[in-house]
């Protein structure tokens, strides 16, 4: 490349985006952008409406590197504040989870409701003007809104519905978090841990690459077996929305309900055959929830742009935390039906923290390939030796039966149309490069 | 507290050390024998909870089981295994295509403060211990790792075994790529 050339989006991703250059993974200005253009103008999941019952029941998470406070207020409405004092920056809120009447800044005793409003300055009586606790609240997340219980914040005021946002990709939420008679729960806290990679990896992971299954995961995912077959004969990548992701196994019309119900169990089933029971049950109803085609989808794993993931068969949700473009906090909480027998819901944790989170047999190879991606993507004499993304290129369409763009589960569609959305919105990139 | 005999120190303590340099030896299959058939092998998560205001002034105020979440139908912890998982993860440690052990983890674990309870059953012992591990595989990615364990040990036959082993690591935020290593 030419000396003094400006990198603009384009030399980041072409235009069917079958290239992706390496710096978009570790550039220190594309990630300072990422923060302003991606993590603060797009809806970001925030928690489940499980985690949060009473009023006064808070927990703390983070909307890209941002300290967030979720509070079901007093007014029965959910608030989300961020977690640093109006008066110096500390943090209010120093607890994971709770059920809080105020929070008090340690350094001046400032105190808020759990709404998010300046109530106490305890110095002020000693002063001849106030300060205007009005206007002094914390800064609060202007939009919140949830579907089917994911609830859901943005900065970015003007920002469209969550309802649009997610479009047809409602229709392959709905296919876990519509399918189960009383919906679903998230239990206990999230596990959190720090990964050397960029935070683009896990998303992309888990937005539709089924493909790496049996070749990364081979010393406990046979390519001969009959889940592999299963993922190659029906597995499909379906892009609803740009940016959103659903991979699953679409069964034929005349399949038995068992091949279409199990998907969950994993090693479960093993350690539990009451799960056989339960899920064949599920199934059963499953149609007059989610519709006849919705009840031949078996999930494998899904994504909401830009860094919510859930991962079906492990009972997962998970978010990418941005923390540089070499760093990812990685958040993961368990899911589960709601109206599962506790052994049924212990079963399916097994899937969850044995193969999954940071103790998962499974992810840790997906970590150690996240983490050695970033390190050659920093390769300086490769700069030059954009990633290939073109598998299938082309060969994606429109389904008979399935919103959106349907791909086989091996079309990296899904990837392609995520770092095209990434790449409008990125869009004035050569703008920050000239700073 | 009752005297704890000081033959039965150095013989669990000796346990181990045993136990401690199989593991950085990476001889995993005979370290499978070191544990019993019906372990519960349990890591819970640990989070920073809400303290109970009722307790100001006292220690339970910080009681530290209030950070864990360990097995039951209402939490999510990081880990509970039984013999078959264990044996899984030792076995995949000897394959090829294994990429979280390749190359194979360099580990060093230092064991110490152990504490012996005397049980009502003579033939199970409650142990504590406090471990340091360091962790390295690829070039300079370095971890260290503390916690605690608290185990119940079983004489079996003249034999001791690890009947019960609950991991307790000092993160929030975990800073290291797995922690599905052999505490």
């Amino acid at each position: 490349m030419a000396t003094g050339h400006h990198f603009t989006v384009s030399d980041y991703v072409n235009d069917d985006a079958s290239y992706i250059h390496r710096g978009v993974f570790t550039d220190e200005r594309v990630y300072r952008r990422e923060l302003e253009r991606i993590f603060s103008c797009n809806w970001l999941y925030l928690c489940h409406e499980s985690q949060l019952q009473k009023a006064g029941d808070f927990l703390t998470t983070f909307m890209g590197e941002t300290p967030i406070i979720v509070a079901l207020g007093h007014d029965g409405k959910l608030h989300a504040s961020i977690n640093s004092c109006r008066h110096r920056g500390l943090p209010v809120c120093r607890t994971d989870s709770g059920n809080a009447k105020r929070f008090v800044c340690p350094y001046h005793n400032w105190s808020y409701t759990v709404e998010g409003e300046l109530s106490a300055v305890p110095q002020e009586k000693y002063l001849q003007n106030p300060p205007d606790k009005s206007s002094l609240g914390l800064k609060k997340v202007p939009r919140l809104e949830s579907y089917r219980g994911l609830i859901f914040g943005s900065f970015n005021e003007h920002i469209e519905s969550l309802d649009d946002y997610l479009g047809d990709q409602k229709f392959y939420l709905d296919l876990y978090f519509n399918r189960f008679p009383e919906g679903i729960e998230v239990i206990g806290e999230p596990h959190k841990w720090l990964l050397n990679a960029n935070w683009k990896l896990p998303v992309e992971n888990q937005l539709g690459d089924v493909a790496h299954g049996p070749y990364l995961h081979n010393s406990l995912i046979e390519k001969d077996s009959d889940a592999v077959h299963e993922i190659n004969n029906h597995g499909l990548n379906c892009v609803a929305k740009a940016g959103h992701g659903a991979a699953l196994r679409f069964m034929p019309e005349d399949s038995d309900p068992k091949d279409i119900a199990w998907g969950l169990e994993g090693f479960g089933m093993v350690m539990n055959p009451g799960m056989e029971q339960y899920l064949l049950e599920v199934q059963k109803s499953a149609a007059s929830r989610i519709g006849e085609i919705g009840a031949r989808c078996k999930g494998l794993t899904f994504g909401v742009y830009p860094n919510l993931s859930f991962l079906w068969s492990n009972s997962t949700l998970r978010v990418s935390h941005p923390r540089g473009p070499g760093q990812v906090e990685y958040w993961s909480w368990w899911v589960v039906p709601k109206d599962a027998p506790d052994d049924v819901k212990e079963a399916l944790r097994i899937n969850y923290n044995l193969l999954f989170g940071p103790a998962g047999m499974l992810e840790e190879e997906d970590s150690e390939a996240w983490t050695q991606q970033y390190i050659g993507s920093r390769i300086p004499d490769a700069r030059d030796q954009r990633y290939y993304y073109g598998m299938g290129l082309g060969e994606d369409g429109n389904h008979p039966d399935l919103p959106g763009l349907v791909g086989s589960c091996f079309n990296e569609h899904y990837a392609r149309q995520f770092y095209l959305r990434w790449r409008d919105e990125m869009d004035d990139i050569d703008k920050i490069n000239v700073e | 507290m009752s005297t704890i005999d000081i033959q039965l120190q150095h013989r669990i303590e000796q346990f181990y050390y045993r136990e401690a340099a199989l593991l950085d030896k990476r001889e995993y299959q005979q370290w499978l024998l070191m544990l019993a058939e019906d372990i519960h092998y349990v890591m819970p998560s640990r989070y920073s909870p809400q303290r109970d205001i009722e307790k100001r002034g006292q220690e339970s105020f910080l009681a530290l089981k209030d950070e864990l979440e360990s097995p039951s139908p209402a939490t999510a912890p990081m880990r509970e295994e039984n013999i078959f998982t264990i044996a899984l993860r030792a076995d995949r440690a000897y394959k090829t295509n294994a990429w979280g052990f390749n190359p194979p983890a360099r580990t060093r674990r230092i064991v110490g403060n152990v504490m012996i309870e005397v049980s009502e059953n003579e033939k199970e012992y409650s142990v504590n211990s406090n471990f340091i591990l360091y962790y390295s595989r690829h070039r300079n990615d370095n971890f260290i790792y503390s916690g605690q364990r608290n185990d119940t040990l079983r004489d079996y036959d003249g034999q001791l075994v690890v009947a019960r082993r609950e991991v307790i690591l000092d993160w929030n935020v975990i800073e290291a790529p797995s922690v599905g290593l052999f505490f």
